[in-house]
């Protein structure tokens, strides 16, 4: 029941947002990214409830969940109410969209197993690690007895972690969750797993062809150290969800004409990552430049390439601003320096140098790389080599998800020089997760795959019965009109 | 017939990609295995306490006794000192790790030190864990932890 009405709110705030924002988007795709949304809001509200020192009470908290709910919905209820809009209209639109192929199976069998058995160690063996341990799930833990998240924890001994000091995120899902009856929480944690892949799998069929898109997404997906984090409570897998979905639909804005909406969308999502993680706050300066440059070549005016830099950053930093300055500075009985834990010498170019070449020996390039990543980044490396050879560059779109994927590499580089805390093989390496979804989506946009998408497609209408054909075209209109069958068509 | 021939391409894919190499022994060491873990749970299902002590092993098990021990005792408002993890490994060589006192906060909602705590001067009982059975010794005087951590000042306590 419990359940029940999260995944409802979750849902609803979502999908509120979404609306509220104008995002446009094939309902198939909507569907997920309304529980990723969703997820999102709800993760600040019993924060926000201890900021406004009001008591973390289950009437409290899932009374917040449920106005938020509400309030975003406020437009589609009124129109509802005014019979300008209908349920079964809207799943008679949705229904038909559904439509899976025979050969999409073993790939959906496949990854259902895998998600199956994740959200069986979510819910009922949660690895929990140590850093989740000694900080915010015993917060939460405490949190949910004594109905605030500054409570006794913060009387014990705290001297061997910091763990204490982790963002918010992670402690109010888990609050939610507990309260609502899960000994471990972490639903919340299957859910941003179920939804993204749905997510994802859904952007993959439009560029590619679904035996492709099958293959690439299950070969990031049974990365094994991205796997292990879809079921263990730490921050990495949703700093990685939410990282993604920023540069998404910054990149989608882009596509679309500088659609404010997606842009906007974009520098929220980069505001729920900075949240996450604190240190995402200089990945998303990293894509300024890019703005501004793609700025320039929209001839948007001084003003205006001012104006959506700071946009863009405006969300990171409140959420760097809220969870480092405030909340550690102002609410938590324990204090922390962050200024001694930088590095006194940042100016030694040689010291970041052997970063980069430690992240690539050890990360990218050693057996260790294979447990991490499988072959993933090795398949990246060779198709993307093979585009530049073939084609002799890249098209516009895999160029900026390239880009992307320098940002996560040379930003996460950057911070490891910063903060010597952050160790390679530890915090660099979960950090390195953001970049296992920008790289699909590098493969997703790589002309050699997409030419290879179109010839199966060709090959398989050719083939095919013209009443076969028929019937998918009546199934779903929009199949075939889908960019995947052409080349030139808008990319993802 | 095409449909048929690229769901044979497919169920290739999948079943190669998991008959070889690394993804065959991931997937037999990690997703199979948990799946045999989920039929074994199905068939004996365990209780909450029981899967927190699958799922966080000796340690908790160790803060569980020493929570039941207090208990029995009726200890009031006990601080206890953790002997050094360091000491457990090198003198005695067992491969014993006591939880910093953060998470042993977390299993039993009890307070712990560790000998190099700053606030150490706070302990009253000494927990001794010899053989997987906890002794705990009251802590009476603070020349009587002097002379504690005296005699543990060799061994550094790690996690």
């Amino acid at each position: 029941m419990a359940l029940t009405f999260l995944i409802i709110c979750h849902f609803f705030t979502g999908y509120g947002l979404l609306r509220l924002l104008r995002i446009g988007h094939k309902p198939l795709v909507l569907f997920p990214l309304s529980f990723l949304a969703g997820v999102a809001v709800d993760s600040f509200l019993p924060f926000l409830l201890q900021l406004c020192h009001c008591p973390l009470y289950p009437a409290t908290v899932f009374g917040s969940l449920g106005l938020v709910s509400l309030l975003l919905n406020i437009d589609g209820l009124r129109l509802i109410a005014a019979g300008r809009v209908r349920m079964s209209w809207k799943l008679n639109n949705i229904l038909p969209t559904i439509r899976i192929r025979s050969y999409e199976l073993p790939f959906l069998l496949f990854l259902s197993f895998l998600v199956f058995v994740s959200v069986w160690r979510c819910y009922y063996l949660p690895p929990t690690t140590r850093d989740a341990l000694s900080g915010p799930e015993a917060i939460a833990e405490c949190a949910v007895q004594e109905h605030t998240i500054m409570n006794s924890f913060f009387t014990v001994d705290l001297s061997t972690t910091n763990n204490q000091f982790k963002s918010p995120f992670l402690i109010s899902l888990q609050v939610i969750y507990k309260m609502a009856g899960f000994p471990f929480g972490q639903i919340w944690l299957s859910i941003i797993f179920v939804s993204f892949t749905l997510f994802l799998y859904q952007l993959l069929k439009r560029t590619l062809h679904p035996i492709l898109a099958g293959l690439l997404l299950l070969l990031m997906t049974i990365a094994p150290e991205l796997y292990a984090y879809s079921f263990m409570i730490l921050y990495d897998y949703s700093n990685m969800v939410f990282f993604f979905l920023g540069t998404y639909f910054l990149f989608r804005s882009d596509r679309t004409g500088a659609r404010d909406s997606d842009f906007f969308f974009a520098s929220f999502m980069m505001g729920v990552s900075t949240y996450i993680r604190s240190e995402t706050l200089v990945l998303v300066a990293f894509f300024l430049p890019l703005i501004v440059r793609k700025d320039w070549r929209n001839k948007i005016p001084p003003g205006g390439m001012f104006r959506r830099a700071v946009l863009f950053f405006l969300p990171s930093m409140a959420a760097y601003f809220l969870t480092t300055w405030l909340y550690i500075n102002y609410y938590l009985p324990v204090r922390y320096d962050i200024g001694s834990l930088t590095n006194p010498h940042l100016f030694q170019l040689g010291a970041l140098y052997h970063v980069y070449v430690n992240m690539i020996t050890e990360l990218v390039t050693s057996a260790w790389s294979i447990d991490l990543w499988g072959y993933f980044i090795i398949l990246w490396a060779a198709v993307i080599l093979a585009d530049v050879l073939v084609y002799r560059r890249l098209s516009r779109t895999a160029r900026d998800w390239l880009y992307a994927v320098g940002v996560v590499f040379f930003g996460l580089g950057l911070l490891s020089h910063i903060f010597p805390l952050m160790e390679i093989d530890l915090t660099i390496k979960r950090g390195f997760l953001k970049i296992l979804p920008v790289m699909l989506f590098c493969l997703a946009n790589s002309r050699l795959l997409i030419v290879l998408s179109s010839r199966i497609t060709k090959w398989e209408e050719r083939k095919d019965h013209p009443d076969a054909a028929a019937s998918d075209t009546h199934l779903s209109p929009s199949s075939s009109a889908s960019p995947m069958r052409s080349p030139s068509g808008p990319r993802i | 017939m095409k449909r048929l021939l690229l769901t044979i391409i497919s169920t290739s894919m999948v079943l190669l990609l998991l008959a070889f190499g690394h993804y065959r022994e991931w997937f037999l060491d990690k997703p199979l295995y948990y799946w045999n873990d989920f039929c074994k749970e199905v068939r004996h299902p365990a209780s909450l306490g029981e899967v927190r002590r699958i799922r966080y092993g000796t340690p908790y098990i160790l803060s569980m006794k020493i929570q039941e021990a207090a208990k029995a005792g009726q200890l009031h408002d006990p601080v206890f000192l953790f002997e050094p993890n360091s000491f457990y490994h090198d003198s005695l060589h067992v491969d014993l790790n006591m939880p910093e006192p953060a998470i042993f906060y977390y299993y039993t909602g009890l307070k712990a030190v560790w000998m190099n705590s700053p606030t150490v001067q706070k302990a009253n009982y000494l927990v001794v864990i010899r053989k997987g059975e906890v002794k705990i010794e009251h802590i009476r005087t603070t020349l009587q932890l002097q002379e504690i951590l005296t005699h543990y000042r060799s061994f550094t306590p790690i996690l």
